[in-house]
């Protein structure tokens, strides 16, 4: 008996000195982290229209694809923070579109892939596949086999991002229609 | 006292003969960079651990010892992941889920359980680092190998115009893609092996 709560004290004393450490740590590093990523945020915007950093941003459901968008009244385009499944989770997309759902240009934010395979699509050249698809003369690729050959092998071993990017675009396009034809 | 800290290099070495920490080893060495990453990880969660677990050898009852171990190394892979994420925000990105996955690499389970808790702390700090040079020597082997003939590539960390990625001229346009794949890895894990086994064979014969 003496032994069982010897052992257990012991245990949670070193469970409360981790703990402890863990919240000072927590409480110097959080405030960076969430620095930078806003600053990343902004920058990443700025990066898609030189206009953004005066769009508003319009939030649209914690649930669904799209979760923000910034529409950009004067070129009549919009930027949306889409949100896809990836290999290892939730991927945060952040995706320029024309007002017919045209993708224009796309950057890969936040993401758990796999590093050498599913984290290429950080890479600038990924997203291009994917550049002037989703308005009406082309669909956004969803698939493999909608790709040239070259596009395809590239994204070998990492079809799952491949696909979780592609189809939040795809619905990423379509809510800009809508938003676009009720405006 | 030296050989505390070299036997981790090659005679143990955690990867090759011991065979341990090899599901973080093979998910992480599709490239160069991700290897010294998760190698630099390694060494120092490893040494944080082993510093501990010997400093409380006197304290932790045997009856409760895994989970104070797991505890100490759950503490410092935290520690590594809100630093690396707030000062080295790329690194972070680059090695994301491995980072975590460190907690359960049995290497330092392994060495906090079979050596830092019953030897002295200079001897534990010492085969801390020889272990986690030793993990790291093997995780940039199998990568290299993996990198140089599955993608034609060597990547580094970028500096200045240099993006930090080396192209092998006809390698790069011709590379073998499985090796980059999870099935190259153990593939090479599997050939690396039986190398290892071939000249530790060759070298008893010889005596």
């Amino acid at each position: 008996m003496k032994q069982i709560f010897t052992a257990g004290s012991k245990l949670f004393l070193i469970c409360a000195v981790a703990a402890v450490t863990l919240a000072g740590v927590n409480a110097i590093t959080e405030p960076v982290i969430r620095e930078r990523g806003e600053a990343e945020l902004k920058q990443a915007l700025a990066a898609l229209s030189p206009n953004a950093g005066t769009a508003e941003a319009v939030s649209v459901s914690a649930e669904e694809v799209v979760r923000t968008y910034y529409p950009l009244k004067e070129a009549g385009q919009y930027i949306l923070e889409l949100i896809g499944s990836g290999y290892g989770g939730e991927m945060k997309i952040l995706a320029l579109f024309a007002g017919d759902g045209t993708v224009l240009d796309v950057r890969l934010m936040d993401n758990l892939e796999t590093p050498g395979l599913g984290k290429k699509a950080e890479l600038p050249d990924y997203m291009l596949k994917f550049k002037d698809s989703g308005g009406p003369d082309r669909p956004v690729p969803v698939r493999k086999d909608m790709l040239i050959t070259a596009d395809a092998d590239a994204i070998t071993g990492a079809t799952i991002t491949f696909v979780g990017i592609a189809k939040a675009l795809e619905q990423g396009a379509e809510f800009v229609r809508e938003v676009n034809d009720v405006q | 006292m030296f050989n505390e800290f070299s036997k981790g290099l090659f005679k143990e070495n955690p990867i090759f003969i011991v065979l341990l920490g090899l599901c973080p080893a093979l998910a992480v060495s599709t490239q160069v960079i991700n290897a010294l990453g998760m190698g630099a990880g390694v060494i120092f969660v490893l040494l944080g651990s082993n510093i501990f677990v010997s400093l409380l050898k006197g304290f932790i009852p045997e009856k409760i010892r895994i989970p104070s171990y797991i505890v100490i190394i759950a503490s410092f892979v935290t520690i590594v992941d809100l630093v690396m994420k707030a000062y080295a925000p790329s690194l972070s990105r680059n090695l994301g889920v491995f980072v975590q996955l460190i907690v359960v690499n049995c290497v330092i389970l392994g060495r906090a359980e079979a050596f830092a808790s019953k030897k002295t702390l200079p001897e534990s700090i010492l085969d801390a680092l020889g272990m986690g040079l030793g993990f790291t020597l093997g995780l940039l082997l199998i990568s290299l190998i993996r990198e140089v003939f599955g993608a034609g590539t060597i990547t580094l960390f970028a500096m200045g115009s240099f993006d930090g990625v080396v192209r092998i001229p006809w390698l790069s346009a011709n590379p073998a893609r499985v090796l980059g794949l999870a099935s190259g890895a153990l593939l090479v894990m599997g050939f690396l092996k039986a190398l290892f086994n071939w000249l530790e064979d060759r070298k008893e014969r010889a005596a």
